[in-house]
């Protein structure tokens, strides 16, 4: 640590690597990570069960529900990625073809 | 004996603290209201080359030195501008002051058309073509190639998995080799704690959000430190400019293409596989010592992202025994672009390094 820095900054940094460490040696540990692990499964069956009683709701009115939403922005995805691979798998081929002895 | 101050140093000094008052006032309302962000990446450059997301870029510059371009290739998971931080503080700016005729292939952000990028797309598909795209540029046979962390890694298969590479000299910064040594989210990932597949979103790749926590969590109360730093230091421009850029650089993560992230997870992480000096890619086996390269290994000695025990490895399997250089430096990870140790230290060392293996350019480009 620098002598010039005022006490105030000083002591913050003192006081930051103080609690710092503990803090890192914490968020490190095997416990934290199986907690969050737990908290990560956890939050997905609350959000499962909430988003099956919406569905159910919002499909008596004929209304897409989030879950439909993400699925079709899935399939979307999925199906850019193949357009993309199919036009790439062609380029292959003309470039292969264009390269071959007449 | 007692401090003597004459009426002249008072006065001084109350000047010099009310003018600090009014300017740690007035840079304190820029930061909050966000306004005054330098630009960042700002070196002049040209696309010379695109597929995809991926551009190649060359920078504008002083008479070229050297007859081998320097291909920078950066990280799959940062932003490249960090290489290019700010003028005066800038990699690229200071390899291409050096004589270097500089070109960097940025991988850009991700989105969900490229969930299905696995390392085969960058090594076989990406690499090779941005290679013959710097050898079109400017006529070149061979090249240097830098990789920058995983950048490296993908540097290595490429150097390694292509016959007709021509990589004279392979420049390996802050990349990982032994996975087991790179710190406590990848060992949960390798002990199974956390699934990679829970990481993934419906786009197919894992969000820049979770890529921030991750490096977040390294060291959680470093902010308090770093924000005190910066409200003692608010008076100074110059100060203000550095910490915003780099805050910025931090924050702004990029996803994880989801097939490659599933590869890294397997073959690096769980099975550590690039200890064992080779790697299968692409349907066959890339053995690390096959390049004709010279390699030096740079690596930090302070670096918390990819800690030295990580990169050092690649000293003793990468390229011939012959070809291998080792170089130890200052600072953390950033100092391959960025900061005082990378302008005093680091980049004069690579430099140095680099231009002993090159050849001296016959006619110099304006």
């Amino acid at each position: 640590m620098p002598s010039n820095l005022p006490l105030w900054l000083k002591l913050v940094l003192r006081l930051e690597r103080a609690v710092g460490g503990p803090v890192e040696a914490a968020v490190h540990s095997n416990a934290y990570f199986d907690a969050v692990a737990e908290l990560n499964r956890g939050t997905r069956r609350l959000t499962d069960a909430l988003e099956g009683v919406s569905k159910r709701g919002l499909h008596l009115l004929n209304l897409p529900a989030g879950t439909d939403i993400r699925r079709v922005r899935e399939q979307l995805a999925r199906m850019d990625r193949r357009l993309l691979q199919i036009s790439k798998e062609l380029e292959q081929l003309e470039r292969a073809r264009d390269t071959e002895p007449v | 004996m007692p401090l003597q101050l004459s009426p002249t140093d008072v006065l001084g000094r109350v000047n010099r603290d009310v003018e600090r008052s009014y300017l740690r006032a007035r840079n304190g309302l820029r930061y909050v209201r966000g306004s005054n962000r330098p630009k960042l990446g700002a070196t002049p450059k040209d696309i010379v080359w695109r597929r995809d997301k991926a551009q190649l870029w060359r920078y504008r510059g002083d008479p070229v030195r050297f007859a081998q371009p320097l291909l920078i290739v950066t990280s799959l998971v940062s932003r490249s501008y960090i290489l290019d931080l700010l003028p005066g503080s800038s990699a690229v700016e200071f390899f291409r002051n050096r004589g270097f005729d500089v070109f960097m292939l940025d991988w850009g952000i991700p989105d969900e058309l490229d969930g299905d990028n696995s390392l085969a797309t960058y090594v076989d598909e990406y690499l090779p073509r941005a290679v013959a795209a710097v050898r079109r540029q400017t006529g070149c046979t061979e090249l240097t190639m830098a990789g920058y962390c995983l950048g490296g890694v993908l540097s290595v298969l490429y150097a390694n998995g292509h016959d007709d590479a021509r990589v004279r000299n392979l420049v390996l910064m802050a990349t990982p080799l032994d996975f087991e040594e790179m710190g406590p989210m990848v060992a949960a990932l390798r002990e199974g704690r956390l699934d990679p597949e829970h990481l993934i979103d419906e786009s197919g790749n894992v969000p820049a959000d979770v890529l921030y926590s991750g490096f977040f969590m390294l060291a959680p109360t470093t902010i308090v430190a770093q924000r005190a730093t910066l409200l003692e230091n608010l008076w100074n421009d110059e100060f203000v400019r550095g910490f915003q850029a780099m805050a910025q650089w931090t924050r702004d993560q990029v996803p994880f293409p989801g097939a490659a992230f599933r590869e890294v997870v397997e073959l690096f992480v769980r099975r550590n596989a690039l200890m064992d000096g080779s790697l299968p890619v692409g349907g066959r086996e890339i053995d690390f010592a096959r390049t004709h390269a010279t390699v030096l290994n740079a690596m930090a000695e302070n670096d918390t992202v990819v800690p030295r025990a990580a990169a050092q490895p690649a000293g003793a399997l990468v390229g011939r025994p012959e070809r291998r250089h080792e170089l130890l430096l200052r600072g953390g990870h950033v100092t391959f672009g960025t900061g005082r140790s990378a302008l005093r230290h680091t980049l004069p060392s690579l430099a140095d390094w680099i231009a002993a293996h090159s050849d001296e350019h016959p006619q110099e480009r304006g």
